[in-house]
């Protein structure tokens, strides 16, 4: 119970940082907006620009960020809210394969690297450990055209502001 | 299963230059290959596989020998070594391999170790005050550490850290927290921030380490005796063999279940469910009988024809279960068509019956020779009654040995007659290997084999009615013959068994492609008996296998340690060449049977050095 209730505190300390270090560095990374949960520290969205030269460019999507208790021990869960048509996130629920979210998440990342590691992801899928097979298996039988237009057009339909 | 704890002297056909007196007329012939058998026991002894007991006190010297071997070939510190051992699965032999085709640095890196020839010193003092970057404090020097690899962090996160991953089950490789970085933290460190926090924690992280030896290694088992009798066994070179632990569970290696060679694991595996599940009785069952419409009773079909009738006089259609009435022609029932009176219909109806019968046959003679071992098991009691009498007779016998060496010969070759049903089973059956042979293949090996598992019954057979004999109550003379023949049916015996195990390896299984099947080899002398395991700290490497050697005969009371000793030839130990070890099996040469360093330091001297 002691172990658990300074876990409780350590990772609200830190969240705390991350929280301050964020309203300091707002202007530092223009394709990434972190927000907190106004009653819940570990509840925070994110809103990431896609990035250019690929099929996500001019999209904004959303991130629903939810902390364990653990954390930074443990790594956040993150999940797309916006749809988006990409090899290693699940199309229905927005579940992301990364490896840094996983066995290769190390305490010293922050949320904001976070961010950046799945901007770098949408940049340069993996179709080897893909979510949606649907455009896993088009990236991995080489058509580049199929992919691309579906990106785009779910990125249109969906990370875009409706014009008129 | 033979328990020859309490008789030391009845390790078998012995005393080599008496062996020929011992001989009736009868076996006149069989007096080479009785002396060939000897000769044959005598080096197959050179070929067994060398198994150990690891006790729960012994499990830490036991580590502490591979240790130390990777220690001083690799110049490295106790707790480096355990972290390649660990990754490598404490396989040695692997790692000097390794060594020598990626090199010092890739060996090192991959499994986690930081080399620390290549490490940049700096002193922490310069960190003052220190930033983590975990938990974002401004911490002092003084609680911070510096794992090998250079990151450096907080006390207060390291130990986090170190909690999270012991809790859940990865004490054994507990990373570094600094992002992509592969080594493995200093146990030292781990053990020293745990117990400071929560000595219950830091126990179970020690215990973990310590079990690692067992849990990732695969020349090690726990023995899977229920209750458990708290040991492992440890084989140094094949595995695919039978062992025997000091609690007197005898079990087979690789599958740990019960010993059952000349069954492969599969086709145990597969037996045992296909005993277990008595599918088949249901099969026959749902194949022999059906319901009478009538009155509801189980009908059994007789002969070829489809319409059949109840006691109660009800006739009925076999296929449908339909009520007909009695007339019928060959393919028709008056007044019935349930048009399901078909061909097909009836040949699977026979070929589920063959089956049955199929597996009746082998499973009735499997369950005789099973039943048989357990009332011989009885006999022992009674022998060694008649025995005690004999000895008090007033005669010139009195060497008695001979019955007890026959009677262990009977176990283990009921034991043997009886796995060799299932695996004649599926040896010669549809499910393992029917792509690899043809119909005739398959009835030209099934009648090799046979012959040989004939011969071998009706020896066994034999062997137990003798043994059965009221010698107790018979003259000199008598009891004279009657060791000879017990005696010369015991090494007829023995070398049966052996040759059928060699047919398995060479005639049977070895010609076949796809499948691969390992049976443990045969030992005359049943499962090997592991020894307790002795520390080497203060022998020479080379001398290791002999010792072991020694020390199981020793425990099993049979000759003495010097006299066996003297029998090893280090050089033909590994040479594969005698005994019958299975087919299609990498052969594992080891290099550990030459002498790689001087072991002669005391491990205390070795281990201080390092550390
Ligand atoms: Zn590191
Ligand atoms: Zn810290
Ligand atoms: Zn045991
Ligand atoms: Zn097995
Ligand atoms: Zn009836
Ligand atoms: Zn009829
Ligand atoms: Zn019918």
């Amino acid at each position: 119970m002691i172990t658990l209730l300074h876990d409780y505190q350590a990772s609200r300390a830190r969240l705390f940082k991350e929280y301050k270090e964020v309203q300091r560095e707002k202007s530092a990374d223009p394709d990434i907006q972190l927000v907190c949960d106004d009653s819940n520290i570990f509840k925070w969205t994110a809103l990431i620009k896609g990035p250019s030269e690929t099929p996500y460019e001019g999209g904004v999507f959303q991130l629903a960020f939810s902390i364990p208790e653990q954390y930074p021990l443990l790594p956040p869960q993150v999940r797309f809210l916006t749809k988006i048509f990409h090899p290693n996130v699940h199309f229905k629920t927005g579940e992301i394969c990364l490896d840094i979210l996983k066995n290769a998440w190390s305490p010293a990342w922050t949320l904001q690297s976070v961010c950046r590691a799945i901007i770098a992801l949408m940049a340069h899928p993996e179709p080897d450990s893909p979510l949606n097979c649907d455009s896993g298996n088009l990236l991995r039988s080489g058509d580049i055209r199929g992919y691309y237009s579906m990106a785009r057009m779910y990125t249109r339909l969906a990370a875009m502001p409706k014009k008129g | 299963m033979a328990d020859d704890e309490d008789f030391p002297s009845s390790s078998d056909v012995e005393e080599p230059e008496d062996a020929d007196c011992y001989l009736s007329d009868q076996y006149d012939d069989n007096a080479e290959n009785v002396l060939q058998y000897l000769e044959d026991g005598r080096q197959e002894d050179c070929n067994w596989s060398v198994s150990s007991v690891i006790t729960r006190e012994s499990l830490l010297a036991a580590q502490k020998e591979d240790l130390r071997k990777i220690m001083e070939l690799l110049a490295l510190s106790e707790q480096h070594a355990r972290t390649l051992l660990i990754h490598y699965r404490w396989d040695v032999e692997r790692i000097f391999e390794l060594l020598d085709q990626k090199g010092k640095d890739k060996l090192f890196s991959e499994a986690g170790v930081t080399n620390l020839e290549n490490k940049i010193n700096h002193s922490l003092s310069s960190f003052n005050p220190f930033t983590c970057s975990i938990c974002f404090e401004d911490v002092s020097c003084s609680v911070i550490t510096e794992m090998e690899c250079g990151h450096c962090y907080c006390n207060e996160c390291w130990t986090e850290h170190f909690i999270v991953k012991i809790n859940d089950g990865q004490s054994r490789r507990i990373r570094c927290m600094a992002p992509k970085c592969n080594a493995i933290c200093d146990e030292a460190i781990v053990r020293s921030l745990v117990s400071a926090r929560d000595p219950d924690i830091a126990e179970r992280f020690e215990r973990v380490l310590l079990e690692s030896y067992i849990e990732d290694n695969d020349k090690v088992k726990w023995c899977p005796s229920v209750p458990h009798c708290g040991n492992a066994i440890r084989v140094m070179g094949d595995i695919y063999c039978e062992v025997e632990c000091t609690c007197g569970m005898q079990f087979c290696f690789r599958c740990l279940s019960e010993a059952h060679s000349p069954c492969s694991c599969l086709m145990w595996e597969l037996w045992v469910k296909k005993c277990q599940d008595e599918s088949e009785t249901v099969n026959w069952i749902t194949v022999n009988t059906k319901p009478c419409p009538k009155c509801h009773k189980p009908v059994e079909k007789n002969g070829g024809c489809n319409l059949v009738a109840c006691i109660c006089g009800q006739a009925f259609c076999w296929l449908c279960g339909g009520a007909t009435g009695r007339d019928h022609t060959w393919s028709t029932i008056t007044g019935h068509s349930c048009g399901r009176f078909k061909e097909d219909r009836v040949k699977r109806i026979e070929s589920a019956r063959r089956e049955l019968d199929r597996y009746m046959h082998y499973h009735n003679r499997y369950k005789a020779h099973t039943d048989s071992l357990k009332q011989e098991s009885n006999l022992k009691e009674t022998i060694l009654g008649k025995i005690a009498i004999s000895e008090n007779k007033d005669s010139r016998i009195k060497d008695y040995s001979w019955v007890m060496n026959g009677l262990n010969r009977l176990f283990r070759s009921r034991r043997v007659l009886s796995y060799s049903y299932p695996f004649a089973f599926y040896m010669f059956g549809d499910e393992l290997f029917k792509d690899e042979m043809t119909p005739q293949e398959t009835d030209l090996k099934q009648n090799l084999f046979e012959d040989q598992q004939q011969q071998l019954e009706s020896n066994v057979e034999k062997l137990s009615m003798l043994l059965e004999s009221d010698f107790q109550e018979f003259s000199d003379e008598e009891v004279m013959e009657n060791m000879k023949h017990v005696i010369n049916l015991s090494s007829v015996i023995d070398r049966l068994c052996k040759q059928m195990y060699l047919c398995i390896e060479n005639e049977l299984l070895y010609p076949l492609q796809r499948a691969t099947h390992n049976i443990a080899p045969y030992k005359s002398k049943g499962p090997e008996r592991a020894s307790e395991h002795s520390s080497r700290f203060t022998k020479a490497t080379n001398e290791d296998i002999d010792v072991q050697h020694g020390s199981a005969v020793n425990a099993s009371g049979s000759p003495s340690p010097a006299k066996r000793l003297s029998q090893f030839q280090p050089s033909s130990s590994s040479d594969g060449k005698h005994g019958c070890s299975s087919t299609k099996r990498a052969k594992n040469e080891g290099s550990l049977d030459t002498p790689l360093f001087d072991l002669n330091m005391p491990a205390e001297v070795v281990d201080k050095s390092w550390t």
